[in-house]
């Protein structure tokens, strides 16, 4: 069975009950897409163009005041690869030590390539990814460090927003302190073993046609 | 004449109800659980593994929970917590979804009552944690009146989207997030259930929270994605021994949970210790039931609880554990198990696996029938794996609006109006009678009588492989002595 490509479809979009806004800005500091902002009427405004429906505000608004709303038209979230330089797709993957294949985000299915294509499209920050791909518009958890390493290999390097969606980018396996790799103690997290093994990934990614 | 299946199974157990929760369907939709369905019975864990130990819970006993979680703490040390200090309760949504989470919650107050009365501090707070659902430890405060009991603002909800606090580790600056860590003493208010035995597989499994449900999404990211699918447990680790948290740190205070119930209250300051604890007591029970189910060559599972996807449970196994259960999954010499999030990162466009060592999901789960299930957790692996037949409309509409599962319905096989419906497509498509029903019911598993059979029958044999064989290896591999 052939899967269909994954796509981040948005079918919601978030609703501000503006009677029970305090304008307290977290909603704003939690979007990924950063499509809220609190204005000086101190109430939450979603631009609805890019808000991707993730519900991050929702689920933290302290007072419960926002929702999703269904839209009437479904958007969808995807880099188009054709017309780019495969090679250089490949070369940011690589360099962040993906499989242009890999899948960074589990909610979206978004894979390496298509975060390199959307860099080589322009994108310059893990929001614009977001607005993009719609990788970190799901469980707004796991990928953001696929997203800083690609950004990273491709030589960007994104300005931090003003709240905290995101704070830096973490080591690797392949950056870890030599010292640590040879502790007897630590025999029992297979480092080596396991570094082989995420690079078996990355090599046949690298020969992969 | 009697049969053994006759002395050794018992009439169906009824599960817990619905909770009603924002990732759930409304509990009146359920009409109809697994249990109910024709020649189900109820195998105990007790009846399978004699070497089980006793339970403190069930039956439901609060006070019992009192009293064993009060002996565990009498001889810990809080001499350094003075009256004027503050103290966090660190709790994570996990625990309550054991047995209904009353056990948890109960230890989580009398770990309070006990702070108070040995310390005087007056400012303890609970500070609870989540997995992919942002608000359900709150709703699980609200439902145990954990927010009257802490006193106003005191219980609050964390979520790894919430403002950070870097923390300098042993692999650089790793984040937590800021209100875990806004007191002058923490304490490590957990569980033993082995649970993602897939993510952690069983290395420093008490150490977890610290790179989980205490973490910010940089260190979950770092997790699941930088540092492999057996290196990545060093995360916790890293955290644990960092000056910042080791500054904190007041003890530990874990619920023993097993597949047949609560067996005790464990507690040290010494979290590795504990854990070691932990180790050898989840290795022996969970160990023998994951190889167990193991042992099915064709089944049926019926998802039924309050829980995504993976997180139901069946004889204290989660789901994701029965879909890895071909496999040995303790065995750290298996780098990658059927389901992880490693696993699922590196199976192509085709759905086939990059590494051609990759084991496949369990290949004896024949059909999945989910007739009561959460959404919150990405499950649209399974849906490409395995056949999914979805109970009911609303439960289909539900995974439609979820961000972390836009694409699931696409590839479920079938939504049908009832239980009764799903199970004869689900019949049709499996052509087994073995059924197991994950409902989280408390001592045992709901199953069909032929299922029930091969239970019974395999049990010995894997009691004896585990002990003598697999146990000694096992431990081995985490550096510990059998």
């Amino acid at each position: 069975m052939r899967f269909l490509l994954a796509l981040r479809y948005v079918n919601s979009v978030a609703l501000v009950d503006e009677s029970m806004c305090t304008g307290c800005h977290i909603c704003e500091r939690v979007c990924p897409t950063l499509s809220i902002h609190v204005l000086e009427d101190l109430i939450a405004h979603v631009d609805a163009g890019t808000c991707a429906g993730c519900g991050a505000c929702v689920d933290r608004c302290p007072e419960y005041c926002m929702t999703l709303m269904d839209t009437k038209e479904i958007k969808l979230l995807k880099v188009d690869l054709k017309d780019l330089p495969q090679d250089k797709i490949r070369e940011i993957c690589l360099k962040a030590h993906h499989h242009p294949k890999e899948v960074i985000c589990y909610c979206t299915g978004t894979r390496a390539e298509e975060i390199a294509a959307a860099i080589l499209r322009g994108a310059a920050s893990p929001e614009d990814l977001s607005r993009m791909t719609g990788m970190r518009t799901g469980c707004k958890v796991e990928c953001i460090q696929p997203a800083l390493r690609l950004l990273k290999a491709a030589g960007v390097e994104p300005k931090k927003p003003i709240g905290y969606q995101w704070y830096g980018i973490t080591r690797t396996i392949w950056d870890l302190p030599k010292d640590m790799l040879e502790k007897s103690e630590y025999s029992k997290f297979y480092f080596d073993k396991d570094k082989e093994l995420m690079d078996r990934i990355v090599h046949m990614g690298a020969s992969q046609k | 004449m009697t049969t053994v299946l006759e002395t050794e199974t018992h009439s169906p157990r009824s599960p817990l109800p619905p909770r009603i929760s924002a990732y759930g369907v409304k509990p009146e939709y359920i009409q109809k659980r697994g249990f109910q369905l024709p020649n189900m019975v109820f195998v105990r864990i007790k009846d399978l593994f004699p070497d089980t130990p006793g339970v403190i819970w069930p039956p439901s006993n609060p006070k019992l929970i009192r009293e064993t979680t009060i002996r565990a703490l009498q001889d810990i040390d809080m001499s350094y917590i003075k009256p004027n200090h503050s103290v966090n309760i660190l709790a994570s949504h996990h625990g309550f979804t054991l047995l209904g989470g009353e056990p948890y919650a109960e230890m989580l107050k009398t770990i309070r009552d006990v702070i108070e009365e040995k310390t005087g501090s007056k400012n303890i707070r609970l500070r609870a944690g989540v997995g992919l659902r942002f608000r359900e430890t709150e709703e699980y405060i609200s439902s145990f009146k954990l927010d009257e009991y802490f006193g106003p603002g005191k219980a609050i909800g964390v979520a790894p989207i919430d403002q950070g606090v870097p923390i300098e580790t042993e692999v650089g600056t790793l984040y937590g997030i800021k209100t875990i860590y806004d007191a002058n003493w923490i304490v490590h208010a957990h569980n033993s259930d082995v649970r993602e035995v897939h993510f952690h597989r069983h290395v420093d499994r008490a150490v977890k929270p610290f790179g989980m449900s205490y973490a910010r999404i940089e260190t979950r990211s770092t997790y699941h994605h930088n540092l492999g699918p057996r290196g990545a447990n060093f995360v916790a680790r890293a955290i644990f021994n960092s000056q910042f948290v080791r500054d904190k740190w007041a003890f530990a205070c874990f619920l023993l949970p097993t597949p047949a119930g609560i067996v005790g209250v464990d507690a040290d300051r010494d979290l590795y210790k504990l854990d070691e604890r932990v180790t050898m007591l989840n290795l022996k029970t969970y160990g023998k039931i994951m190889t167990l189910l193991g042992k099915i060559d064709s089944a049926i599972a019926v998802l039924d609880f309050a829980c995504p996807v993976p997180y139901v449970f069946s004889g204290g196994v989660i789901f994701a554990n029965f879909c890895g259960a071909s496999t040995d999954m303790f065995d750290l010499d298996n780098p990658l198990p059927p389901y992880t999030w490693y696993t699922e990162a590196y199976y192509d466009e085709d759905e086939k696996p990059m590494l051609p060592e990759t084991p496949p999901p369990n290949p004896h789960i024949k059909a999945i029938v989910m007739n009561y299930s959460w959404i919150g957790y990405p499950s649209v692996f399974w849906a490409k794996h395995f056949p999914i037949i979805v109970v009911g409309d609303w439960h289909k509409q539900l995974f439609d609006k979820d961000p972390q599962n836009i694409e699931f319905m696409k590839y479920v096989r079938a939504v049908t109006p009832d239980l009764d419906s799903a199970m004869k497509l689900a019949h049709e498509i499996s052509r087994t009678e073995k059924v197991i029903v994950f409902d989280g019911a408390a001592e045992g598993i709901n199953v069909s009588k032929p299922l029930a059979e091969l239970l019974l029958e395999e049990a010995p044999g894997v009691s004896t492989v585990v002990d003598r064989e697999l146990m000694p290896k096992w431990l081995k591999q985490r550096g510990m002595k059998p």
